[in-house]
């Protein structure tokens, strides 16, 4: 056994007077990277003393595709593609980010359409990711029938995308300086009978999942990290306000058009449970789905006709510099950090800050302790999405 | 650290908490349930039923190769490089052929392959195509048994006859 | 800003040689403070415990390979909708072949997996880390990817890294070759 980082306290197996004879050793178990609940391939070495988790150490990698390496020899445009590919589950988000990058150091001016549009399509999209959580989420503790509602719904957002970007999963839709394609009003007023149905379906999946007590007694007061931790860790999103801690970027520092609309950031508060337990992490997400659909409706009686593509130069150049740029993503704070050098071509340096591999890293932390199916819904609660983390 | 609370409950905590375990449940299944007459099915019985997919959506390219003009834009958009397009001058006093937007063709094409193993469906390629000879088509069931088999020649006169399925007028 | 943070730093971190670096258009782009290497630690404690820029979480730390060095940039920012809230520090790292910079993992543990990674992809190692791996990469593998002189390994346990059946030279090469037949018949023909 080489080094290892030994967070906390390793459980201390129990002793009583008939087993002080029985030497036991930990039994490591590999949560292999094949696995229905991992949500990737993440492999973690489970060190357990018989149902307690004494270690955990996450080993990730197994999705590495080194983007960051071949961003370096692609034109600012075709980066794009690799973007969406990172959290693939949230695509949109991570399109949007990169652009806005760009944009910050072009200088560019999106036209307003393109920018409502843009904020429209990523909640969209963020409410997509939150169902796909909370399916997934509901299938690791055994509910089955959640995920296949969750689908149903996240369909129809998929459906919406892939009229107007020509992808479901992998869009290639938010260009540098605007979008690639237009919504047309048939489109908007399916979005917003979606948004009808889709509060119905809140309200249902909240007495269908979120008051069950089974659905309580896995998740209340299980794998609870702190405000402070979550602070230690560099944990943002969900995470961060799941803990109690109010802070969204989307308010606290606003990009793109986020100042204008009127909606809540919600907080775990401990109604049931602890805060920074997984059923307030949970129920984060799910009242996030209703505020997300609050902006939308407000996007949509914003919209107006207008360009969708602010001028961009065709060959694109770049001055010298670098830029850290951050936004909210439905798993936590994504940013950019791009260093380019006089009248480049393609970036000299595109490294990513992906909130999971952050969140990966509070695993060790978490773990000791935890009965193994606990530690299965601490991993399925922090929703990471190995596309992110490994790159 | 995962704190399991432990006290002893009294008698009313105890049947409080047994009704709501069942009332919660039965909510739930309730719900369920309901699937059963109330939801249409959203299942398509595939491959009998095909879906329709919309107007942009971004299956297997297809390049119209008589319309081409061989300005390899596409080879160099493709962040990939999944295109590799060889073309050479024309003979000396050939006819000089006119693209269906106009555009004259003043090279002879000699190799358009598209690797679609390698093809990320971005369509990077085709909006930058000035005669809009590369297109997405509609088909996705093109799996093959080789990777091989998976690179495509655009000038192949099988892959030609795709033209009149799939170009329109 | 920033300015003010390197001369804060300067008076209270002796050696740490903070320079900040501003840039002419701050709505385009960052400016950031360069300290001192050995440093690195002290000033890192500094920014955290001191009461006027209470900088409590590392966000990311990012490498950097300009060919003659190598940088290494931290991003610490803290919650305070009052204080200042972000900062890129930024050290240099000239010695490629024995790369060593101390770890800031006694501070901040969020850079456990951040400097692995930094280690992983461009071969600087931090001293005083208690796991010093690699995290992406395979555990043997050799070279370190974000390096701008890299060359990929030809084999790895016993798999070719770039399979020629993969590489489409073929097709790279197809005018090439069609020129190379061209020439031959040519000279077939005189």
């Amino acid at each position: 056994m080489q080094t290892r980082w030994d967070v906390g306290e390793p459980h201390k197996p129990t002793i009583n007077t008939r087993t002080e004879q029985l030497k036991s050793d930990l039994l490591t178990l590999n949560m292999g990277p094949q696995h229905p609940a991992t949500h990737g391939v993440l492999r973690i070495e489970i060190w357990t003393d018989s149902e307690i988790v004494a270690h955990a150490i996450p080993h990730i990698g197994y999705l590495h595709r080194c983007m960051e390496k071949h961003c370096e020899n692609l034109d600012f445009r075709g980066v794009i593609p690799f973007v969406d590919r990172l959290d693939y589950l949230a695509s949109m988000n991570m399109e949007w980010n990169y652009a806005m990058t760009i944009e910050k150091m072009l200088g560019t001016e999106v036209p307003r359409r393109a920018e409502l549009l843009r904020i429209l399509t990523c909640e969209l999209q963020r409410i997509a990711s939150h169902l796909m959580a909370f399916g997934t989420y509901a299938i690791d503790l055994g509910a089955f029938s959640p995920f296949l509602y969750a689908f149903d719904y996240r369909e129809k957002i998929l459906r919406l995308f892939e009229e107007v970007s020509g992808a479901r999963l992998l869009y290639n839709y938010i260009w540098i300086g605007g979008l690639w394609n237009d919504w047309s009003p048939e489109q908007i007023s399916r979005v917003t009978a979606f948004c009808d149905d889709m509060e119905e379906e809140a309200k249902k999946y909240h007495e269908l999942l979120s008051m069950n007590k089974i659905f309580i007694a896995r998740t209340a007061h299980v794998g609870v990290m702190s405000v402070q931790d979550c602070i230690d860790f560099g944990a943002t999103g969900p995470i961060l306000r799941g803990a109690g801690m109010k802070w969204d970027l989307r308010k606290n520092e606003p990009y793109s058009l986020y100042s204008e609309f009127d909606f809540d950031v919600p907080v775990g508060t401990g109604e049931v449970g602890e805060p920074g337990d997984c059923w307030n992490r949970y129920i984060v997400r799910m009242r996030e789905v209703v505020e997300s659909i609050k902006i939308i409706r407000q996007v949509i009686e914003k919209l107006e006709p207008g360009s969708i593509m602010g001028k961009v130069p065709k060959v694109m150049k770049l001055p010298e510099g670098e830029v850290y740029f951050r936004s909210e993503c439905p798993r936590g704070e994504l940013a950019f950090h791009l260093v380019t050098k006089q009248d480049s071509k393609e970036p000299f340096r595109l490294k990513v800050r992906s909130p999971c591999f952050t969140h990966t890293s509070m695993l060790p932390r978490v773990a000791p302790g935890q009965m193994i199916a606990d530690f299965v819904a601490t991993v399925g609660s922090i929703d990471i999405v190995l596309g992110e983390i490994d790159r | 650290m995962n704190t399991q609370v432990h006290h002893t409950s009294s008698v009313k905590e105890y049947f409080g908490g047994l009704w709501d375990g069942i009332y919660s449940s039965l909510k739930g299944m309730w719900i369920t349930f309901r699937y059963v007459w109330a939801v249409a099915p959203v299942s398509i019985e595939y491959p009998e039923v095909r879906e329709v997919l919309p107007e942009r959506a971004r299956m297997r390219l297809f390049n119209d190769a008589l319309n081409c003009i061989s300005c390899t834009q596409c080879a160099m958009a493709c962040p990939v490089d999944c295109i590799y397009i060889a073309s050479e001058k024309l003979p000396e006093g050939s006819e000089i052929k006119k693209t269906s937007n106009g555009q004259a063709i003043r090279l002879h094409l000699t190799q358009f392959t598209i690797d679609t193993a390698l093809c990320c469906y971005c369509g990077l390629c085709t909006t930058v195509c000035p005669t809009e000879c590369l297109t997405h088509s509609h088909d996705y069931e093109f799996s093959a048994y080789t990777i091989d088999s998976m690179k495509y020649d655009y000038l192949a006169p099988d892959i030609v006859a795709w033209r009149d399925r799939i170009v329109k007028a | 800003m920033h300015k003010e943070l390197s001369d804060l730093i300067n008076r209270n971190v002796t050696g740490a040689n903070a320079v900040a670096y501003l840039t002419a258009d701050a709505k385009k782009f960052d400016s950031s403070i360069t300290v001192e290497t050995s440093h690195i630690y002290k000033v890192v404690e500094f920014l955290k415990t001191n009461k006027t820029t209470s900088f409590n979480s590392l966000h990311c730390i990012s490498g950097v390979d300009y060919t003659d060095y190598m940088e290494v940039c931290y991003m610490l920012t803290n919650y305070d909708p009052s204080a200042v809230r972000n900062l890129t520090l930024k050290v240099r790292v000239t010695d490629r072949v024995n790369a060593a910079i101390d770890s800031v993992v006694g501070q901040f543990v969020s850079a456990d997996f951040l400097e692995r990674e930094v280690y992983d992809m461009f071969g600087i190692k931090f001293n005083n880390h208690p796991d010093m791996r690699r995290i992406l990469c395979p555990d043997d593998w050799e070279g370190f990817p974000l390096r701008k002189d890299y060359v990929a390994q030809k084999d790895y346990n016993g798999m070719t890294v770039y399979p020629d059946n993969k590489m489409n030279m073929e097709d790279r090469e197809f005018i090439v070759r069609q020129n190379m037949i061209k020439k031959a018949q040519a000279e077939k023909a005189q």
